[in-house]
């Protein structure tokens, strides 16, 4: 009986600690005072660490197609509307929905974009992608990481950091 | 009863001393079986101890499987960091101390499970030396269509002002792999397409025009090939826009970057080998573009195909070499030259050595841009001390203001009459003022005015409604 109950009281501590999950990193993340922060993630077997957000515009407009390891950038979007894609689009691209549209499809057009961004509607779906595919790049909530994926660092900043400049929210400016 | 249900347990007597690991693992088991419910939904209806058994046996080899996996992970990443740590260079930042890193399985699957879905390391060794692979299964090909169609009438005599069909440009591209994608523009446009300038041309026929035809391999960002048939890397716009009016801010392209069959001066296409990619330069973002080609056709007689598609007029190849800058620190901006040589053969005339200089800067931003390119062609015959120095240039610039774009353009090519591959050209230059308002996301309106003045010809007036659109 005593063993039963440590076994179930084990159970509900695990499925309590499942409700939370933590960055991969071991980060404990996710919301600073301004709002929850957008994770950058990789795929486990990339060697990047930290982008700037000079290098991850250029990454998120399909500038760069590959990284340092030979692996070709695959670039994981959200759908429209969702606020996730809505905050790349404002911190990261720095342009509208249309903007962007227009700006894939003109490079896919010049053949400068070699491969048009993979879509998807889910924080789960993202991370299982990039989790699947070596050279794949998404965002999430801070609070949807989980350890299948890992998080980078953005301007040197992990997600937890009070600087970590990519949150859902926009900033207020001063 | 419940206690009793779980009191004969089996597994708890035999592995008494790592019962709180095996319990642990347990819960990790159950919270990883995609239908957790179902074990407990068949609960009620079996007999509690039966059940429970069952659920007992189930997580148990489950709990096997993963730790096996686990141990198969463990093993394949530091492999995987090793291989990949060692050719990884440059810009971005990397790992430092080469940490773990899983075997990746070889070019984009579909989503799935994480832990049901990564292939056996055996697997994905054989997958990383396969390099290659091409998935039968899937649909290849994608394909983006562009359109226009217009209206335009000029007062200049004999013209009619007419509704015309533009081009109907077919974009389709394929990922044949992660290296390798096929790309094409298949154009149906009416009008005397491969004849210029022919009298008595059926104006109204339609015909299919392979413009792009190309096999692009992508090794990394400093080395890209592409085989087949390109738009020549000279300045920014023929390469910049193709086909598509859609994409133009205005209702054609400048008269010094006009299709061969519409009466250009420059080799617009070409059907060879193209080089491109990045050059390591920091911020000032250098990029160069190497080609080598058929070349065009000498233009002589007018009335043949000037693109060299399938047999060039003769041994020398047409070549031509780019390089801009796009700065980081000014996005938008993109400025470069490139230099072209070929040699032609015009009928009933010696050899004429071909030289085209081109530069251009540009700004593009999403609200605004302005266009500037100055375009030299040198034609020099062999035996003769004369050369025939052609310059042209155009400047654009357009704001956008919501979802109109008013814009202006000055163009401007003065040919001599004595030029020997394009007598017919000769001086033309003028203003054209118009406005793009976009109707939807995919659809454009616009008007153009032009005012053409040209040598040897009366000035004229032309205007042109065109709606173009993406489907």
């Amino acid at each position: 009986m005593v063993r039963r109950n440590r076994i179930l009281a084990l159970l509900v501590a695990v499925l309590l600690l499942q409700a939370r999950p933590y960055g991969a990193a071991g980060a404990k993340p996710a919301t600073t005072p301004g709002g929850e922060n957008l994770a950058i993630i990789v795929n486990q077997s990339n060697p990047i660490d930290d982008l700037s957000l000079k290098e991850l515009r250029t990454v998120f407009l399909g500038e760069r197609s590959h990284w340092p390891n030979g692996r070709r950038i695959t670039l994981v979007m959200m759908d429209q509307g969702l606020v996730e894609r809505n905050a790349i689009l404002r911190d990261v691209c720095h342009m509208s929905e249309t903007e962007f549209g227009r700006h894939f499809l003109q490079g896919l057009f010049t053949g400068e974009v070699f491969v048009s961004p993979k879509t998807l509607s889910t924080s789960i779906g993202v991370r299982k992608f990039v989790f699947n595919v070596p050279g794949a790049i998404g965002y999430v909530r801070a609070s949807d990481v989980d350890e299948t994926v890992k998080v980078i660092r953005i301007n040197g900043h992990r997600v937890d950091d009070p600087e970590y400049p990519l949150r859902l929210e926009a900033r207020a400016t001063k | 009863m419940r206690s009793r249900t779980f009191a004969p347990r089996p597994w708890a007597v035999a592995h008494a001393t790592g019962m709180w690991t095996r319990a642990l693992l347990l819960a990790v088991g159950v919270l990883l079986i995609p239908r957790p419910g179902t074990a407990q939904q068949t609960g009620p209806a079996a007999s509690g101890s039966d059940a429970d058994k069952q659920t007992i046996q189930m997580l148990l080899q489950r709990i096997e499987r993963l730790e096996a996996r686990v141990t198969q992970l463990e093993g394949s990443k530091t492999e995987g960091a090793r291989l990949e740590t060692a050719s990884a260079p440059a810009p971005f930042a990397t790992r430092a101390a080469a940490g773990p890193a899983a075997g990746p399985p070889e070019g984009p699957q579909m989503p799935s499970a994480p832990p049901q879905t990564q292939s056996s390391e055996p697997e994905q060794e054989a997958a990383n030396l396969e390099p290659e692979r091409m998935d039968m299964s899937k649909t290849l090909l994608r394909i983006r269509g562009f359109g226009d169609i217009d209206f335009h009438g000029t007062d200049q005599q004999g013209s009619t002002n007419s509704f015309s069909l533009g081009q109907l440009n077919l974009f389709v591209t394929s990922d044949i792999s992660e290296k390798f994608k096929f790309l094409s523009e298949i154009v149906f446009e009416a009008g005397p397409d491969n004849f210029y300038n022919v009298p008595g041309g059926n104006r109204n026929q339609f015909s299919v025009d392979v413009e792009r035809y190309l096999l692009q391999y992508s090794y990394n960002d400093y080395f890209n090939l592409a085989f087949g048939r390109y738009h020549t890397a000279i300045g920014f716009y023929n390469t910049a826009y193709h086909h598509s009016t859609w994409f133009q801010t205005t209702t054609g392209r400048p008269l010094l970057f006009q299709f061969e069959d519409s009466g250009g001066i420059l080799p617009i296409h070409n059907v060879g080998v193209s080089a491109s990619g990045r050059i390591p330069s920091g911020g000032l973002g250098l990029h160069y573009v190497a080609e080598i080609g058929n070349g065009r056709q000498s233009r002589s007689p007018l009335t043949e195909e000037p693109v060299q598609n399938e047999v060039d007029e003769n041994n020398y190849k047409a070549f031509n070499l780019a390089l801009f800058a796009r700065p980081e620190s000014i996005r938008g901006l993109q400025f470069g030259f490139s230099g072209y040589h070929d040699k032609l053969m015009p009928m009933g005339q010696p050899r004429v050595d071909e030289t085209i200089l081109a530069a251009h800067v540009v700004y593009m931003v999403p609200k605004f841009e302005w266009l500037n390119e100055l375009v030299l062609v040198r034609h020099a015959p062999q035996g003769s001390s004369q050369v025939f120095n052609t310059p042209g240039f155009y400047s654009q610039i357009a704001k956008r203001f919501g979802s109109y774009q008013p814009y202006f353009r000055y163009q401007y090519i003065n040919g001599s009459d004595r030029e020997p591959i394009f007598p017919d050209v000769g001086r033309i230059e003028g203003p054209s003022v118009g406005v793009r308002y976009d109707a939807s996301e995919s659809v454009a309106f616009k008007a153009q005015y032009d005012y053409n003045i040209a040598r040897h010809l009366a000035s004229y007036n032309a205007l042109t409604l065109q709606l173009g659109f993406t489907f």
